[in-house]
């Protein structure tokens, strides 16, 4: 295993009496995405503030060891971070919004702007970048924020909610940036809440609940430890009802979706899909069916309500 | 990058997202259109070099050289005379009465009427003078005041005129008006900037005392040159006034050293008032809902309190405002045009000042750093003193 880029160890933060973050530790390694998940209020960006250096841990160390030096947050010139909260100036032009927060992150004008041109020219915004930011649509707001963020080849990049707000096409766009800047080399640390993408981008995930950590791994390693029952999803064509399959003795929880009429079935561990469907056949005449394993979705849901209750019950 | 190279890359940042050059050109236009514009309207409501003719009843009035009145026989008709009011070719008519005194009937507000008494004045006093039997040589030398010529030993000691006293209240006013123009930019774009969520991009790239550094030259250099702008055009303005009138400009405001510390000071009272309103406007989300707004007005009341040394700027109390650092920034200044303070009370004025600014900056930067990434309820100021405090 290389040596980590980031190193967080036992971190905590307290505000005003309440504990933002609570005893975090987690590694990121060079070259991977990892994924920080977590619900509203669980901390994520007080962690990633004091990553950056924003704030600083109570208790805890934090180590971001780049190019041979250690410091105790993300040295700016070598790293970059696109905030949830983000914005730009509204009244000035693309290109000299983005020469200017390349000439921030330590560029020289001029390679500020070779590289704001070819960036501009890759997001086919070129014939922009006299416009002012105002006169863009938001997702072209959010490109040029990205690459405000990272014109200066970050080696480490924590990317705040890149996906919130933008249509399904803008969203394709930032998945395949964020691979093409792991390509190159960036090591990623991606906030999110559209797990559907995150799943489809991350190495490595940490799910954070009330400022802990709740669960962390690879994506593999995360649906295996927490649901391995089987998950079948159907349709019947004339419409019958979930009765039909309720007293399936394979069948341990049982939801329908109101809209599409589609049946979710969880089966009890150790349960055979195909003598399940064998019966269900025999029940209702089947028009769609698919099986497929836990989603990141679900784990994080169902992850989040365990630790919540597991906290309301502890004294 | 170095602290210094940061602060460089946002003042000039700062100063160019203001700054326009079409904006100050119409600026310019605009400063001398008004200026030409009140110079005229005062000029018409002062009656401007307009003549005006008095008819005389009974008696004989001899026009005085330069004087704006001319005057003529009274039409006996007394229609023709109503007439000749109502239709402006006289301004007045001019009766004696038996026991000396005058009557003047008018159709409106006589704006001449200074002038008619300073006539009448001396033809009453010609008139008494031919009754008295004393030659009018005796007579003059009677009224005349003793002749008494000041001379000063030091002649930059000179008591200040007019002029320098009109320079002083101009400069006051300029000083007042820049850090006005200031704070208002610097109240606009700091919460305009939280409001556009631009905080957390810049504050994860360069320390927050980089940024208010930048941002105190910035916005302070962009209202210095809307100042200048308007100087321009006050200059541009005397220099017309002093070809088409005898307009007086003061000597003093010709010379380097003069010029030199009007712009260190007034450099300074924008950096130490910008320090302190960034802080201030970094505690404030919304300017439209905040009720601390009004702390802006603050800067004003030392300032108002300089203008006591347009009075006697040679008094303690204008020497004491001239040191202490709030009032510095206008008290001393005005001295400087007013009088002749040594040079000992400006090196330690300027040096006060300079420890006051570097002061502000720093607790300034301490707010800000807290201030900016704080949104929703106002901090108190037990708070903000708090974070001023804290390493």
């Amino acid at each position: 295993m290389t040596e980590p880029l980031v190193r967080v160890t036992g971190i905590g933060k307290t505000f005003a009496g309440r504990r933002a973050v609570d005893n975090l530790s987690f590694e990121v390694h060079p070259g991977e995405v990892f994924s920080l998940l977590g619900p509203n209020g669980a901390g994520k960006t007080t962690t990633v503030r004091m990553l950056i250096g924003v704030i600083r841990p109570d208790e805890g160390r934090i180590t971001v060891s780049i190019n041979g030096s250690t410091s105790s947050a993300m040295p700016p010139l070598l790293t970059s971070y696109l905030p949830e909260d983000r914005g730009l100036y509204r009244e000035v032009p693309v290109l000299r919004t983005l020469v200017y927060f390349g000439q921030l992150r330590g560029l020289e004008k001029d390679d500020a702007s070779r590289r704001a041109l070819q960036w501009l020219e890759r997001v086919n915004l070129l014939d922009r970048r006299n416009d002012r930011v105002d006169a863009l649509s938001k997702g072209n707001q959010q490109r040029v924020q990205l690459i405000a963020s990272i014109i200066h080849q970050p080696r480490l990049a924590i990317l705040d909610e890149p996906f919130t707000g933008l249509d399904p096409l803008s969203q394709e766009f930032f998945l395949d940036l964020v691979r093409e800047l792991r390509q190159q080399g960036t090591t990623i640390i991606l906030c999110a809440h559209q797990m559907d993408l995150v799943e489809r981008v991350a190495d490595r995930v940490l799910l954070m609940n009330k400022g802990r950590e709740i669960l962390s791994g690879t994506l593999d390693e995360l649906h295996g430890r927490l649901d391995a029952r089987p998950h079948v999803r159907l349709t019947f064509e004339d419409g019958a009802s979930a009765d039909v399959l309720r007293d399936d003795p394979d069948v341990e929880d049982l939801t329908i979706d109101g809209e599409t009429s589609e049946l979710h079935v969880r089966l009890r561990n150790g349960s055979s899909v195909s003598k399940f469907l064998a019966r269900a056949v025999t029940r209702s005449s089947i028009r769609s069916i698919s099986t497929e394993p836990p989603r990141l979705h679900d784990v994080f849901v169902r992850a989040v309500r365990d630790d919540d209750v597991r906290q309301a019950g502890s004294p | 990058m170095t602290h210094w190279k940061r602060v460089r890359l946002v003042a000039g940042w700062e100063f160019r997202r203001y700054f326009k050059w079409k904006d100050q050109l119409i600026g310019l236009f605009i400063f001398i259109g008004l200026g030409a514009l009140s110079y005229g309207v005062g000029k018409l409501a002062t009656g401007g070099r307009r003549a005006f003719t008095v008819a005389t009843e009974g008696f004989e009035l001899r026009p005085v050289p330069g004087s704006r009145l001319s005057f003529v026989p009274a039409p006996s008709d007394t229609a023709e005379r109503t007439r000749q009011l109502d239709e402006g070719d006289l301004g007045g008519v001019l009766r004696r009465r038996v026991d000396g005194s005058f009557e003047l009937f008018v159709e409106k507000d006589p704006r001449f009427l200074m002038d008619l008494r300073g006539i009448l004045t001396e033809f009453v006093r010609r008139e008494r003078l031919g009754q008295s039997g004393l030659s009018e040589s005796s007579f003059e030398s009677i009224l005349s005041p003793p002749e008494l010529s000041v001379r000063f030993t030091d002649p930059d000691r000179q008591r200040a005129g007019l002029p320098e006293r009109l320079l002083a209240a101009m400069f006051l006013g300029l000083v007042i008006m820049s850090i006005f123009t200031s704070m208002a930019y610097l109240l606009t774009g700091i919460t305009g900037e939280k409001q556009l969520r631009v905080t957390e991009s810049i504050t994860a790239i360069i320390p927050p005392q980089a940024w208010i550094d930048g941002k105190i030259l910035g916005i302070g250099a962009y209202s210095m040159a809307t100042i200048a702008n308007m100087v321009l055009g006050g200059i541009i303005l005397a220099t017309v006034a002093r070809l088409t009138w005898d307009f007086p400009i003061p000597d003093i405001i010709v010379r380097p050293w003069v010029v030199m510390i009007l712009v260190v000071f007034s450099t300074l009272a924008v950096a130490m008032w910008n320090a302190a309103f960034a802080a201030f406007a970094s505690t404030i989300d919304d300017p439209n809902t905040s009720t601390r707004t009004s702390i802006m007005f603050l800067p004003f009341l030392p300032m108002a309190m300089s203008v006591s040394v347009l009075r006697d700027p040679d008094h303690i109390a204008s020497r004491v405002l001239s040191l202490f650092p709030l009032t510095s920034p206008a008290a001393m200044p005005l001295r400087v045009l007013l009088s002749n303070p040594a040079p000992v009370e400006i090196v330690a004025s300027i040096a006060l000042l300079v420890l006051t600014v570097w002061l502000f900056r720093r607790l300034a930067g301490r707010i800000f750093e807290v201030g900016m990434l704080m949104y929703g309820k106002e901090p108190s100021l037990r708070e903000m003193v708090r974070w001023a405090r804290a390493k």
